[in-house]
This record gives C-alpha cells, sequence and structure tokens, in this order.
C-alpha cells in the first residue's frame, strides 16, 4: 500500500494549464473542483459539463468517444465524483476507448461540500482500481513537474488511461454553472440546466468536423 | 381487461432497426432477454454494456452529442436507480433520448397499475413525476411506436420510455 503520507501534491490550477496548453480538437468533460477554473480559462465549443449527476463524467465522455473513435476524449473528474461510480471504470475499459484520457483530481475531500472526507482516504487508490478494472494504463502524481513531463507521452498511449493526480482542495464552495436552472415557474416544465445550452455546441462542432 | 403478447425479438429487431437507431446501451434485464441475446450476436445496432443504469444514461448522452441515435435499454428496477441521471441529464440536459424499459412480472392480463406490487404499478407513475412521456408495448401492433418515441423525444427535447409489457420470445 502506499504510503500517502510521503505524497506531495498539485495544485488544480497548476494540472489544468499542462493540460491546456496540449488542447487541440479533444472533446473536454468537466466536473467537480476542476470545472469551474477549467471553464474559466480554457473553455471552447467542444466543453462539456457535468452537474447534476455526480459520477457521471467518464460515462459521458465515452459516449462521446464512442460515437467518434477520431475525436480524443479528456475527462476531469473528481476523487468522490467517482466513487458514486465506480462501476464506470469497468463499464470504459470494457468499451476499450483508445484515445480517452480519464483525470482524476484526488484532493482526498469533497471540496465544495465542506471537506467531508472520501472513503478510505490513505487506503485506496484509484490508480490500482483502474489497473484493475482493465484500463490500458493507470498512473499516479503528485508533482506537476513529473505529470507536465510524462503528458505528451501519455496522450499518445491507446487508451483508456487513467491519471490520478494528487491534488490540494480548493475550498470552494460550489456555484451554479453558467446560464444554470433558476427557481421555474409552477406547473410548467423545469427549465433546462447549462448542459442543455452547452451539448448541442459540441454536437455541432463535431459534425462540422465530420464533414 | 387487457390481454398482452409476448413481441418475438426478431419483430423487435426489426423496428429497431427501422427506426433508425445506432447503438443499444443496455444493462442485462431477463425481461427483455431474448431481444439482448439476439442484438448481442446481429451486432447492427451496435450493443454497448454498462455496469450500472446511471451509466447507461449518460453514456447514451455521449453518444447523441456525437451525433448517435441510441436506445437505452433497461429494467423497471433500473429505472428506479436511474431517476436523476434520468432528470439531472436526459431532462434538465433536454437530450432526446429513448428508453425501453422491462416490465418484470407483469401480468398481461392486468394494466400496470393494476398490479399489487410496487416494481410494475410505479413505473408510469413515476415517469409522470418526472414528465417523461411513455407507451406501452403490449403487442407486435405497438412496434410503430418505435419511431414515434423518437419524433417525440426531439419534439419534446426529453427522455421517452417505451414500457415492454410482455417477457419477449
Amino acid at each position: 500500500m502506499a504510503d500517502t503520507n510521503t505524497w506531495q501534491s498539485i495544485t488544480v490550477d497548476s494540472a489544468l494549464t499542462a493540460l491546456a496548453k496540449r488542447r487541440e480538437k479533444q472533446v473536454v468533460v468537466s466536473t467537480m473542483t476542476a470545472m469551474r477554473p477549467w471553464r474559466d480559462s480554457a473553455e471552447t465549443d467542444r466543453d462539456l459539463i457535468c452537474v447534476g449527476f455526480m459520477g457521471g463524467a467518464s460515462t459521458f465522455g465515452l459516449g462521446v468517444q464512442l460515437a467518434r473513435p477520431d475525436v480524443p476524449v479528456w475527462v476531469l473528474d473528481g476523487d468522490g465524483s467517482l466513487a458514486m461510480q465506480l462501476g464506470s471504470l469497468l463499464t470504459v475499459a470494457n468499451a476499450s476507448p483508445r484515445r480517452f484520457l480519464h483525470v482524476v483530481f484526488h484532493n482526498g475531500v469533497y471540496d465544495t461540500s465542506g471537506a467531508q472526507p472520501v472513503l478510505a482516504e490513505g487506503k485506496m487508490s484509484f490508480t490500482e482500481m483502474a489497473k484493475g478494472a482493465g484500463y490500458a494504463e493507470a498512473i499516479r502524481f503528485d508533482d506537476i513537474e513529473s505529470f507536465d513531463a510524462a503528458l505528451d507521452e501519455l496522450l499518445e498511449v491507446d487508451g483508456p488511461v487513467l491519471i490520478e493526480l494528487i491534488s490540494e482542495p480548493t475550498g470552494e464552495s460550489f456555484k451554479e454553472p453558467k446560464g444554470g436552472a433558476a427557481v421555474h415557474p409552477t406547473g410548467e416544465r423545469p427549465q433546462p440546466s447549462a448542459l442543455a445550452a452547452i451539448w448541442p455546441k459540441v454536437r455541432d462542432s463535431l459534425a462540422a468536423d465530420a464533414q | 381487461m387487457p390481454t398482452a403478447e409476448a413481441i418475438q425479438a426478431q419483430l423487435f429487431l426489426n423496428a429497431i432497426q427501422a427506426a433508425g437507431v445506432t447503438d443499444i446501451v443496455a444493462v442485462p434485464d431477463t425481461h427483455q432477454r431474448s431481444l439482448i441475446e439476439l442484438l448481442d450476436c446481429t451486432g447492427e445496432p451496435r450493443f454497448i454494456q454498462t455496469a450500472t443504469e446511471d451509466e447507461a444514461v449518460a453514456l447514451a448522452a455521449g453518444l447523441i452529442v456525437g451525433g448517435r441515435r441510441p436506445i437505452v435499454q433497461i429494467q423497471h428496477a433500473g429505472l428506479y436507480a436511474c431517476v436523476n441521471h434520468l432528470r439531472g441529464i436526459a431532462d434538465d440536459g433536454r437530450f432526446p433520448m429513448v428508453f425501453l424499459i422491462g416490465l418484470l412480472g407483469r401480468d398481461p392480463n392486468l394494466l400496470p397499475g393494476e398490479h399489487g406490487g410496487s416494481m410494475v404499478r410505479l413505473a408510469q407513475p413515476l415517469l409522470d413525476i418526472f414528465d417523461v412521456a411513455h407507451f406501452l408495448l403490449d403487442s407486435p401492433a405497438d412496434l410503430d411506436k418505435l419511431t414515434g418515441a423518437f419524433e417525440v423525444a426531439e419534439s419534446r427535447q426529453g427522455p421517452v420510455a417505451l414500457l415492454v409489457g410482455v417477457m419477449t420470445n
């Protein structure tokens, strides 16, 4: 078992910067801690979000990859989020998406709800779980220099690839994503979520690329 | 009193193909076993299995983003398990998503709402609460509702459920 007491940690912003400078035409699904800073700094017409269905980011991205194997998909996931749908590791591994990068920000807490600990923190490893599930590659980083140095090579590996980043909690509270739903009039269909406005743009961007 | 009939798997598959379905995203369902077996060996449409119904909904949404036309194939117990993803993705996210939901244990001589047990009886009320349009597939003649379900899903920009009333054969 890993000695977690010796781990360093990576700031979310530095990890996102390393990813953003390699961004081309990938579809990116972001959720939880990484979502807001990613959207604020690196959003394009190929960004999807996972809000209101915690744990769904990786299989949402998997669907895009299975529809468009020619377009790489990155998923920016959270530890508490992935813990809610651990079976998704099997679903992803079984589908064997070749251009699928699953980044898990492992900060050890439910950051936006008050830093309650993620279960079995200090005992469990998403890297080992992904390997056991059948991911093609799974690796953990706890310093930004090693992550940044390895990333180019990892992006060339036939996936699915999981990268577990030992990261620092941000301490930020949850904020409704841009364009999110507000209170709706009684008796009417609830207003659409922010995702409803986002995904057609990604669909159109992908369709244009296929022509 | 209704007398629902089983739908033969091959007829079901023909209707699915005629509706232009590209992918079946499924958690195995005893009620639709013969159809699943046929889909799995036919390969057209593509059969994609997930570990949970939550994942099936999220994966189908991703397929739609990528331009595909999937169906989510689950059982009523799976519907109860995935209501938050049904709400959070398919409904609030305005995804035109069609579901095939097996009513395992349904007595073909009763309407679903007439059942004493909760598994069959509560499926339609639950869908009503979540504002999901739904239709019963109670005989081969109902298979034309497949294409209609996609039309409704597109016009409403939301989920539509087809309830498979009798175990497929």
